[in-house]
């Protein structure tokens, strides 16, 4: 097999899968380092996510990349939502009733949007579109915006990490919760900056899911594995590990096809997480906060 | 004059079980006030009955003209105190000046003037302020945890066991720190295992054993003081 069939077929549609599970493990990350828990419903958040963008492209006519923004602010304020409503009540209670909270709350989701959209598989837009040629390479061009997005939507929250008050608090309440609440650091707002940027990330993977492949009500749910590999993969707690890992994954379920069978592929994910649980639990980048 | 902080007939615990049995203290503004006495007498937590991380059972906490008995911990960081932990008292992950800046969280407006105060006590740490607080040694560590505290400006500092598991050497600067920010006008009150170091270096001293008050006085006084050295200070 020559170099450019297997970067067009195989490394190319990897990365983009690889980008929209990023998108996903970068939120799942930021939850476990301020929240300390596993949130299972991060998949179907991003079903629903991407469902908000299908009503605003079916609903008031407009494309695909300009119903994105509008399903990122929904989706953020229905995390927030949630966690008032449901988690915010278990927060002294051990994690782990959080984390089944969680699971009921993913099969809620999902069925809301059964029940709205119901079971069928649907897109943003008909036809086919054949991908344009870069000296050889083959790259849709809502390959390159998914890509473009994970890069901007992930830069803008470093920036936001490193630079801004609040995103400098969010570290501190990562870091060592007891001294930021002596610092007179709100754990409120804490919590629902969380929340907002999570529920935003989901709903932008949801989207790019979406968008480079079919909606489906079950496409979340599906892509919660590999999104918990790739964070555990680059080392929870850390956002560029989530990215990092969300790639590795992402290739590597892409480049499975060439040595097992394609319905194996999902696998994969199952397989780097056993292997990295095995061999460096904390990940790539060192986790900070396991 | 009157104290800047007075703890009276203080009986209260975590939960159920009284630790502190009507423990009295008070400290003045620009003094240094160390809490010494055996293992478990409760001196860590007369120094937490302070910031409200106690169940008060009876007594009264008075801070600056306020009864701040049954305040809650953020209010008092507002009020002008603030407490250095023994241990996990920095942000490890994050780098020196951001320690100083989630302390300085509170206040509002330009933070240079209280950075400048900050680095000016510790010029250590103003050349190493883009490195992360966690692989610092345990000195420096210690000074980050005070500074950050003091970016609050506050008028009473509690330490609790800031010389823990230094060495000879660190534990005399940080003593000397304690000096200079108390000469910037910032009372401390800090809690001491190394009773002999604490009471020489301190103006004056608690001796706790059991939960209560046994000893006070002069740091001098303490020290020289036959039976505190017979009993707290390993003769």
């Amino acid at each position: 097999m020559e170099l450019f069939e297997l970067l067009n077929f195989y490394v190319i549609p990897g990365i983009v899968l690889g980008s929209i599970y990023a998108l996903g493990a970068v939120g799942i990350t930021l939850i476990f380092a301020i929240l300390r828990y596993a949130h299972l419903a991060h998949g179907d958040l991003a079903t629903f996510g991407a469902f908000v963008a299908l009503a605003c492209v079916t609903g008031m006519g407009i494309p695909p990349l300009a119903a994105l923004p509008i399903a990122i602010l929904v989706t953020a304020a229905i995390a927030v939502g949630i966690d008032k409503v449901f988690y915010e009540h278990l927060r002294d209670r051990p994690k782990i009733v959080t984390v089944m909270a969680s699971l009921g709350i993913a099969l809620m989701l999902r069925s809301v949007v059964q029940v709205v959209w119901g079971v069928d598989t649907q897109t943003y837009s008909r036809g086919i579109v054949r991908p344009e040629d870069y000296f050889g390479l083959r790259i849709r061009d809502r390959e390159l915006y998914t890509v473009a997005a994970l890069i901007f939507l992930v830069g803008g929250l470093q920036l936001f990490l490193t630079r801004s008050k609040w995103g400098k608090a969010m570290r501190a309440m990562s870091d060592n919760p007891n001294l930021a609440l002596l610092s007179g650091i709100d754990n409120r707002k804490v919590v629902m900056l969380t929340w907002v940027i999570a529920g935003g990330l989901c709903a932008a993977s949801g989207f790019f899911l979406g968008y480079n492949t079919e909606i489906k009500s079950m496409m979340g749910w599906h892509m919660l594995l590999p999104m918990f590999a790739a964070a555990i993969l680059g080392g929870v707690g850390r956002v560029e590990g989530a990215v990092l890992g969300g790639l590795i994954v992402g290739i590597a379920e892409e480049l499975s096809v060439l040595v097992i069978p394609s319905e194996y592929k999902a696998a994969m994910a199952f397989a780097i997480l056993l292997f990295m649980l095995l061999v460096r639990p904390t990940g790539l980048l060192k986790g900070k906060v396991l | 004059m009157t104290a800047l902080l007075s703890m009276e007939d203080l009986t209260g615990g975590y939960g159920d079980a009284d630790i502190l049995m009507d423990v009295s203290l008070h400290v003045d503004a620009d003094e240094i006030v160390a809490i010494v006495g055996p293992n478990g007498a409760g001196k860590s937590t007369a120094m937490k009955s302070v910031f409200g991380l106690l169940s008060i059972r009876s007594g009264k906490m008075l801070f600056d003209g306020d009864d701040i008995t049954r305040w809650a911990p953020n209010r008092i960081v507002q009020r002008g105190i603030c407490y250095v932990p023994q241990v996990d008292n920095i942000f490890r992950e994050m780098s020196i000046h951001e320690n100083l800046e989630m302390g300085g969280f509170l206040r509002k407006g330009d933070l240079s003037a209280a950075y400048d105060r900050v680095y000016t006590l510790f010029p250590d740490l103003k050349e190493r302020r883009r490195t992360p607080a966690g692989s610092l040694s345990g000195g420096q560590r210690q000074m980050v945890a005070m500074g950050r505290a003091l970016m609050l400006d506050p008028k009473l500092l509690l330490l609790d066991e800031p010389t823990a598991g230094l060495s000879p050497k660190y534990m005399e600067q940080i003593f000397q720190i304690c000096r200079d920010v108390r000469d910037t006008g910032v009372a401390i009150l800090l809690v001491e295992q190394h009773a002999k170091q604490a009471l020489a270096f301190a103006d004056r001293g608690y001796v706790l054993a059991a939960g209560r008050n046994r000893h006070e006085g002069s740091g001098a006084d303490l020290l020289a003081d036959r039976e505190v050295a017979e009993m707290f200070l390993g003769g």
